[in-house]
């Protein structure tokens, strides 16, 4: 439980955090919130020789709402999503995604860019923000750019972040008109992680019927994804059960489900389409 | 845990198979193989530095080639351990002529015990699968240069387009 010797710098700008990262491409690690990354040191599965510490960069957390967008910054912590007035009536689903994360303390430490960027297959913001079609801003030492999120996660672990690069802020459309948005989650019972998570955004036409719908899930294959299947599926139907249930049927379609101690690929790819479904219900009626 | 898949490799199955019981080859191809060393007949002495994302591990074990039926099967038998946990398990290859190359089946039961198994039990899975995958991509460029001509370079591609992207949105900032 003693990690191996490292050092740590706590760069005052993410400018010099750029820099200080890209000093040492092979040794170098960033730090946010750390309750992945320091776990992985304690037992020495991670050793990196030195730690850059973007937490207590302060302009990196914040949470904003910039003409039709909403920004928010890498360090933002999973409690200030979670506690955030604003996200709460003008894009719901953040918050109550950062509540089903761990519990307080992790809440308090654990940032929305550092669960990004490390792509656990179980994290939960990965579904959320594929299920709000985010944009992600990586700056690195030739300067900035900005990916999918879609696009983004990789594989397990393994993500578009380049060596030297670091996550900046996560960009995500204001939703408008109609819309209803839900998170669904079954954790596991001792770490808390999505054994399934579904993230689902609504929007309705007028007439009430599903104009188009975002569906994140995680937990369920390597690396979390989006159902274009289901969101197809739904589309342009009343989002009555009968249309959920037809839908939900493609969760799993073209993934290879994970398997391990505690859920069979089978009962996942289950599990996977009873929570779909709910998040499905649970989005529409909180339809405003 | 049993693993289980499949890859298409476009080559003929001769080469392939040639490829699978070559050391110079596997060395190249295993991803994080820093040493593969014969240390009887078909048996390898081997060192490999792996992980996935911040992860990694040094892994020092033997390798056996078994049932050697060319060219359409193989069976590995492997036993490894490094600070991170162990591995012991066996697989069977099986090697099909398709169109224009060669499709391998692998199953493989494995043994995975130690701090890997006991708090990065959920991902053991993902990660064999994606190391094969790597395995199987590399295994398919070295199968498809003719015998004696110069392996293949496995990172240039990623460098290549790494490069090339850079250069892409350097074009579009300016």
């Amino acid at each position: 439980m003693i990690p191996a010797q490292f050092d740590y710098k706590a760069p005052a700008t993410l400018d010099e955090a750029v820099a200080l990262l890209n000093s040492d491409l092979d040794g170098a690690k960033i730090l946010a919130g750390g309750h992945s990354l320091i776990p992985a040191m304690k037992l020495r599965l991670a050793q990196p020789q030195l730690l850059v510490d973007i937490a207590r960069i302060k302009s990196l957390a914040y949470i904003r709402e910039e003409g039709d967008q909403i920004l928010i910054g890498a360090t933002t912590t999973h409690y200030q999503l979670e506690s955030s007035d604003l996200l709460k009536q003008i894009c719901p689903l953040l918050p109550e995604c950062a509540k089903s994360i761990g519990d307080v303390q992790v809440r308090n430490k654990g940032t929305i860019g550092g669960s990004i960027a490390h792509s656990d297959p179980a994290g939960d913001w990965p579904a959320a923000v594929l299920a709000l079609d985010a944009d992600l801003v990586l700056v690195g030492p030739n300067g900035e750019r900005t990916v999918k999120v879609e696009n983004f996660f990789v594989d397990l672990l393994t993500t578009d972040l380049q060596p030297g690069e670091i996550l900046r802020e996560v960009r995500i459309k204001k939703p408008s008109g109609k819309f209803g948005q839900a998170y669904q989650k079954v954790p596991h019972p001792a770490s808390g992680f999505a054994v399934v998570g579904v993230a689902v955004h609504l929007t309705l036409n007028d007439d009430g019927s599903c104009k188009s719908a975002g569906i994140g899930v995680t937990g369920v294959a390597v690396k979390a994804y989006r159902a274009r299947a289901v969101e197809v599926a739904l589309a342009g139907t009343n989002l009555d059960d009968n249309a959920a249930s037809a839908a939900v049927a493609h969760v799993c379609d073209g993934i290879d489900p994970n398997s391990d101690l505690y859920a069979s690929s089978d009962y996942r790819c289950h599990l996977a389409q009873v929570h779909t479904r709910r998040a499905i219900q649970a989005a529409k009626a909180r339809v405003q | 845990m049993k693993l289980e898949g499949s890859h298409e490799l476009d080559a003929p199955r001769e080469r392939v198979y040639q490829c699978l019981v070559n050391p110079e080859v596997l060395q190249r191809c295993i991803p994080g193989c820093e040493r593969l060393e014969q240390t009887a007949e078909n048996t390898f002495s081997a060192t490999i530095k792996t992980g996935v994302g911040s992860i990694k591990g040094v892994f020092n074990g033997t390798a056996r080639l078994e049932d050697l039926r060319e060219p359409e099967h193989l069976r590995l038998v492997v036993d490894g351990k490094g600070a991170p946990g162990f591995l012991k398990g066996s697989g069977d290859l099986d090697l099909a002529s398709t169109e224009g190359g060669t499709k391998v089946t692998y199953t493989a039961d494995v043994q995975v015990g130690g701090t890997i198994a006991s708090v990065g039990q959920r991902m053991i899975q993902g990660t064999a699968k994606m190391m094969a995958a790597q395995f199987f991509t590399s295994l398919a460029a070295e199968a498809k240069t003719a015998v004696g001509e110069p392996p293949p370079q496995h990172g240039f591609f990623r460098t290549a387009l790494r490069w090339f992207s850079g250069w892409v949105r350097r074009l579009f900032r300016s």
